[in-house]
């Protein structure tokens, strides 16, 4: 085991005597340590499989937020006020008011009253007895149901529903303003009344899908039909989930075909592969026995994981070859391979593990869900890439083929490289700054658009042209409704949330708030209590005020919605419909309420922020945009922290770490063109791009100071480097690219947005350290110093 | 949110405390009649409840303290600065500059500036003592009067008082909670003379420009205290008041002295107006009923129509064109003198409450979704 020659050079962080420690304990026990990755492989792969999507939405906000804080503590004061779904039967040709049309309806309602999970007593539509005209005659009150009485569906009869579904007020409730569809309401049990158990969201939305879409629009080619709810959001996006096997499928093929490109040996492919798919089942399993569940965001780590899996993997394929072409057998080829590598891997690995960690500084939890998931990744991947991969691979062996491709260091090869080594040749490299400085002007100037939060309609996590998203517009569009609600809660002592000083207070806020920008209207007991006095003083507008009388008040509620007043009457919200959900509106309409509750919080009426989704979104947003600057800090701090300690020298530390601030403006600027913004989705690929991306500058320059000590001037020494590393970083690029780019096709749009951000971040971060960094070099680095530093140390 | 834990462990005794906290004392926001009327331009597109002309210009109220007022037929609206927030009811502009506003919390409000700028002149607190005031009077003389009365004629005279005393008690108790009712309508004769009409009976006159209000309740034939929707001068010179339960009151010496007339419908009335012919009485409510009498309201037949819905208010353009107007978007339009109608529903069915004709052909309409002008049937320009 002479292996005196590769101990010069190849070992330069390390530079060990003799064999290490850890390397003797690893190869002098093949068997048994391979017999035991076979038992943990099969416990956690056993575990992995198990593992359930979760969609939860707790996990999704920031939980320590005041806002939040107020909505998880009166949660149950407000019962399921926005658990419901809605299905819209629109007719294509003619209107609502035709007998076929009619029956198909009466069909749905029939079919939703026995879905699982619906509320029957709230159910409504057309169809059900709780939905009726109302007329104010001499004696009181004269109603009845909105179907007539004996109604057979002929010309008669559909003339006398028209007639009642014109004095039922449920035009743009329940009745589309154009008369070509009507909507059935289902409000939905959180948890069954009768098993106790809760929801299941994927299956509600399946029969949804099943037993009321495909069924009736099949059944009558004349109806058309849309759905949009919490429920069925929540279904879209459990299957959006599922369809992410597919991408791991592709990425596994388009990888492993990469990798037979660049390594031309069947082993060398395949092993590399197998190890990462271990390192993924590992990890899902841990996850899971770590009590995590599959989540939209987390589901996107093991491709991380598969990606950086690979990535090191090749590396022990391809310094192996090398071995195994200066003659040595599979085991010491093997062995070497380990020596030359567990070093500098384990500190490339932990360097990203410490950038995913940055993200634990974000309070919502699956970012930091996302960060456990990610570092605990690549804890892994150190183990099955760098343990088990040389392992098998001491049994194997790279094939020949795949040792001939390494020998072939033809001219050809070395053209190009050096062409590219003038990269830092003193005459392109002002240009490449010039270049570098015009991108960061640009990226600067179209970075000032970029945005926090979703700035598209409708529900941000599903695409725009999603079935979910049009069927919203749909509604919006149909209907007197809108998708975006904040809710302001009202808390007053017990039992006094319908004084009339409340309800005067709600008022005066909804008042303030109508006339704020971005709100389209709002409701509350108030407006409840107005409408109801109008209609019990025999329907006359002239009487639409709040009572002072809290008898007439009392009187006046007593048929209020539930959700608008608690068990106790302590509690009772102000809803604000918005016109979107950008920030600015939000912003706007949070700081009025804000003001409001600062001026007339008191003890009869005490005003808190926030729930609805608006709610929801607005203290994320802070949330995000206050963590934001810190992250991007601690990321940069950590690998400048790393860099210096690997290097010690601020110079090289500027080197490697300035390409990664231009890929970050610049990914910042490509963000704000897109129209994707700052949320809890892309929020993490900055640390992600950043702790990954830092790789490529450690592995370059760490080869190129190498080369220079040997006295190398700058250009000679960055041609070395290229020869020796610059085929590893770029297929470390492309791998990882490989490894997200197929998010983009994900119908969860912040996935899609997640890919695309990363496919840049990756690529670019490569691109920059290739190109870069010897242009920096050129102006930063002194290599004559260097070397003298170098020898006055020894 | 201290309180609120406090509240959760002291239970009962909290409830003790919230109630003490809830009184007057502890209003964070000023009262609907100290809070003045937030300046929007949200106003022409919100609840407006009655319109009326002032010379060359319009003025609308409605909800908030909305008072907005038009110099070019509807075109343009600019707000008034008024100093209440309650829903108004009711406008009158006896001259060009000088006019009365009616609303909630018994307001009256006053402008000598075409409708710029208001003040108030009454609240439902002042008004509420008058009425007592009136009431106590009364109730003092019918008691002298019992007293001398003979023994036949007691009983009625004791069942009269037991109204008098019962309404008093309600008038009393409303008080101790605040200004409660509403006034409903208003009528000015010149810069001096007016009525205001309201809820549970409410009418109070003045002399002086409303600088001094008495109550006037006691004139009328109203024991139960029925609400009092409407109060117009028709042709002719005659002063009707119609309201709740079918009731019409009719003055004929300018308003000291009112006789309730027989009414052959017994639903609400909500307005009531002249035709443009001398004594003739047009009054409509509830369900579409229109009731014309061309005698000072002795006799009384019903107009037909399908519409079936209720009538809120009335006006009668230069060419004799009569317009009802009411809920459901509901646009009647008689050319032939009120002896029928022809019935028009607004495309979106939001109510109408008030309506002035602006040419031959156009009229402007207010209501529940702000002021529109339309054509002659209601429908949007």
């Amino acid at each position: 085991m002479s292996n005196r020659m590769h101990d010069k050079g190849e070992h330069y962080l390390t530079t060990p005597k003799a064999e290490p420690f850890l390397e003797r304990l690893i190869f002098n026990n093949r068997a048994i340590i391979l017999f035991g990755f076979l038992i943990l492989t099969l416990f956690l792969g056993y575990n992995a499989v198990k593992i359930k999507p979760d969609a939860s939405f707790e996990r999704m906000i920031p939980l320590e937020h005041p806002y939040i804080v107020n909505m998880l503590e009166h949660r149950d004061d407000l019962g399921n006020l926005g658990n419901f779904v809605r299905v819209a039967v629109a007719a294509k040709d003619g209107d609502i008011f035709d007998p076929q049309y009619m029956d198909t309806l009466k069909q749905i309602t029939d079919e939703m009253f026995y879905l699982d999970g619906v509320d029957r007593s709230g159910l409504k539509s057309l169809w059900t007895p709780n939905v009726r005209w109302v007329e104010v005659t001499e004696q009181g009150f004269q109603g009845g149901e909105v179907i007539p009485d004996g109604y057979d569906g002929s010309p008669a009869s559909l003339e006398n529903l028209r007639q009642n579904v014109l004095r039922s007020n449920q035009v743009g409730r329940l009745v589309a303003d154009n008369f070509k569809s009507t909507i059935v309401y289902a409000p939905l049990y959180e948890t069954n009344p009768e098993t106790g158990e809760p929801l299941d969201y994927a299956a509600f939305s399946r029969q949804l899908e099943e037993k009321i879409r495909a069924k009736y629009e099949g059944q009558n080619p004349n109806v058309e039909i849309h759905i949009v709810g919490f429920a069925k959001k929540v279904g879209d996006l459990i299957e959006g989930i599922g369809s992410i096997a597919w991408f791991a499928g592709i990425t596994i093929v388009l990888t492993t075909l990469l990798l037979y490109g660049y390594s031309r040996c069947i082993a060398g492919t395949l092993v590399p592969v197998f190890s990462s798919i271990v390192a993924v089942f590992w990890q899902l399993g841990a996850l899971r026995l770590l009590g995590y569940g599959l989540d939209p965001y987390s589901v996107l780590v093991p491709f991380l994981v598969f990606a950086i899996g690979i990535s090191h993997g090749v590396q022990v394929v391809n310094a192996m070859a090398l071995e195994a072409a200066k003659g040595f057998d599979p085991i010491t080829a093997a062995r070497l391979a380990f020596r030359a590598l567990y070093i500098p891997g384990m500190l490339a690995l932990i360097s990203d593990a410490f950038g995913f960690l940055t993200l634990l500084f974000i309070q919502i939890d699956v970012i930091k869900d996302l960060a456990v998931a990610a570092g605990l990744g690549v804890a892994i991947v150190i183990v099955t890439n760098l343990v088990l991969h040389p392992l098998i691979m001491s049994y194997i062996g790279i094939t020949k083929g795949g040792v001939r491709h390494v020998q072939n260091h033809g001219e050809k090869q070395d053209r190009k490289w050096r062409i590219m080594s003038y990269f830092s040749h003193p005459g392109v490299a002002p240009i490449s700054l010039l270049i570098a400085l015009l991108g960061l002007g640009l990226g600067l100037y179209y970075k000032q658009d970029l945005k926090v939060g979703d700035l598209d309609q409708g529900a941000p996590e599903l695409r725009p042209d999603s079935v979910y998203n049009k069927d919203n517009a749909f509604i919006i569009d149909n209907y007197s409704t809108s998708a975006d609600i904040l809710v302001v809660m009202v808390e007053t002592p017990v039992e006094q949330c319908t004084q009339y000083n409340v309800l005067r207070a709600m008022d005066s806020l909804q008042w303030e708030l109508q006339n704020t920008p971005g709100v389209q209207s709002t409701a509350s007991l108030a407006d409840v209590s107005k409408t109801v006095t109008k209609a019990l003083n025999e329907g006359n507008w002239k009487w639409y005020e709040i009572s002072r009388n809290q008898t007439i008040i009392n009187a006046s509620i007593r048929e209020a919605p539930p959700g608008l007043i608690n068990t106790d009457c302590s509690l009772t919200p102000v809803l604000v419909f918005l016109e979107d959900h950008k920030a600015e509106t939000l912003q706007t309409v949070v700081a009025e309420v804000e003001d409001f509750a600062a001026q007339n919080s008191n003890e009869e009426h005490n005003f808190l922020l926030a729930t609805g989704n608006a709610g929801v979104e607005a203290a994320t947003n802070e949330v995000i945009s206050s963590a934001k600057n810190m992250m991007l800090l601690f990321v940069y701090g950590v690998v400048s922290v790393l860099c210096f300690v690997t290097f010690r020298s601020i110079r090289a530390v500027l080197c490697i770490v300035v390409p990664l601030g231009l890929t970050s403006i610049l990914c910042e600027a490509i963000m704000a063109v897109s129209g994707i913004g700052i949320k809890v989705a892309t929020l993490p690929v900055i640390a992600l791009g950043v702790g990954i991306g830092v790789d490529y500058g450690i592995y370059i320059y760490s080869k190129l100071e190498k080369f220079l000590l040997e006295g190398k001037t700058l250009q000679e020494a960055y041609f070395e480097t290229l020869r020796s590393t610059g085929k590893a970083v770029i297929f470390t690029g492309v791998t990882l690219g490989l490894g997200v780019v197929t998010w983009i096709f994900s119908p969860i749009k912040f996935q899609a947005d997640m890919g695309f951000l990363l496919f840049f971040m990756f690529l670019w971060n490569m691109v920059g350290a290739i190109w870069l960094l010897p242009a920096l070099a050129r102006f930063l680095l002194r290599p004559e110093r260097m070397v003298a530093k170098a020898r006055s140390a020894k | 949110m201290a309180t609120r834990v406090t509240c959760k462990a002291l239970g009962a005794a909290c409830f003790g405390l919230s109630m003490a906290l809830s009184a007057p004392a502890a209003f964070a926001l000023a009262d609907v009649i100290e809070t003045p009327a937030r300046e929007t331009s949200l106003a022409p597109s919100q609840l407006l409840t009655d319109a009326a002309t002032a010379g060359d210009r319009i003025i609308a109220v409605g909800e908030r303290g909305h008072i907005i007022v038009s110099d070019d037929e509807g075109a343009n609206w600019s707000q008034g600065q008024v100093p209440v927030s309650v829903t108004l009811t009711g406008v009158d502009f006896p001259t060009a500059n000088e006019g009365w506003v009616v609303g909630h919390s018994g307001v009256v409000l006053h402008s000598d500036d075409r409708g710029d700028t208001w003040s108030v002149q009454l609240t439902g607190i002042g008004a509420a003592k008058l009425a007592i005031e009136g009431k106590e009077a009364r109730a003092e003389a019918l008691e002298a009067r019992i007293a001398e009365a003979p023994e036949e004629e007691k009983g009625d005279l004791e069942w009269a008082l037991d109204d008098l005393l019962f309404s008093l008690d309600n008038l009393r108790a409303d008080l101790d909670i605040g200004p409660v009712n509403p006034l409903l309508d208003v009528w000015f004769e010149n810069d001096q003379h007016g009525f205001v009409v309201g809820a549970y009976g409410m009418i109070l006159r003045t002399r002086d420009g409303g600088e001094t209000w008495q109550d006037w309740s006691g004139q009328l034939e109203n024991p139960t205290g029925f609400h009092l929707n409407a109060i117009t001068r028709i042709t002719g010179g005659a002063l009707v008041i119609v309201g709740e339960a079918g009731q019409i009151h009719v003055s004929v010496d300018n308003g000291e002295t009112w006789e309730l007339r027989t009414s052959p419908y017994e639903g609400s009335l909500f307005g009531v107006i002249s035709t443009g012919q001398v004594n003739e009485i047009l009054a409509f409510g509830l369900r579409g009923n229109i009731l014309l009498s061309t005698d000072l309201g002795k006799s009384w037949k019903f107009v037909p129509n399908d519409a079936k819905a209720t009538l809120n208010d009335g006006a009668v353009a230069e060419d004799g064109r009569i317009t009802l107007v009411g809920n459901g978007g509901a646009v009647l339009v008689s050319g032939n003198g009120a002896e029928s109608f022809r019935e028009h529903f607004r495309s979106e069915r939001a109510g109408v409450m008030s309506v002035v004709p602006v040419s031959d052909t156009d009229i402007l309409i207010v209501g529940e979704d702000g002021v529109h002008r339309t054509d002659a049937r209601g429908r949007d320009l």
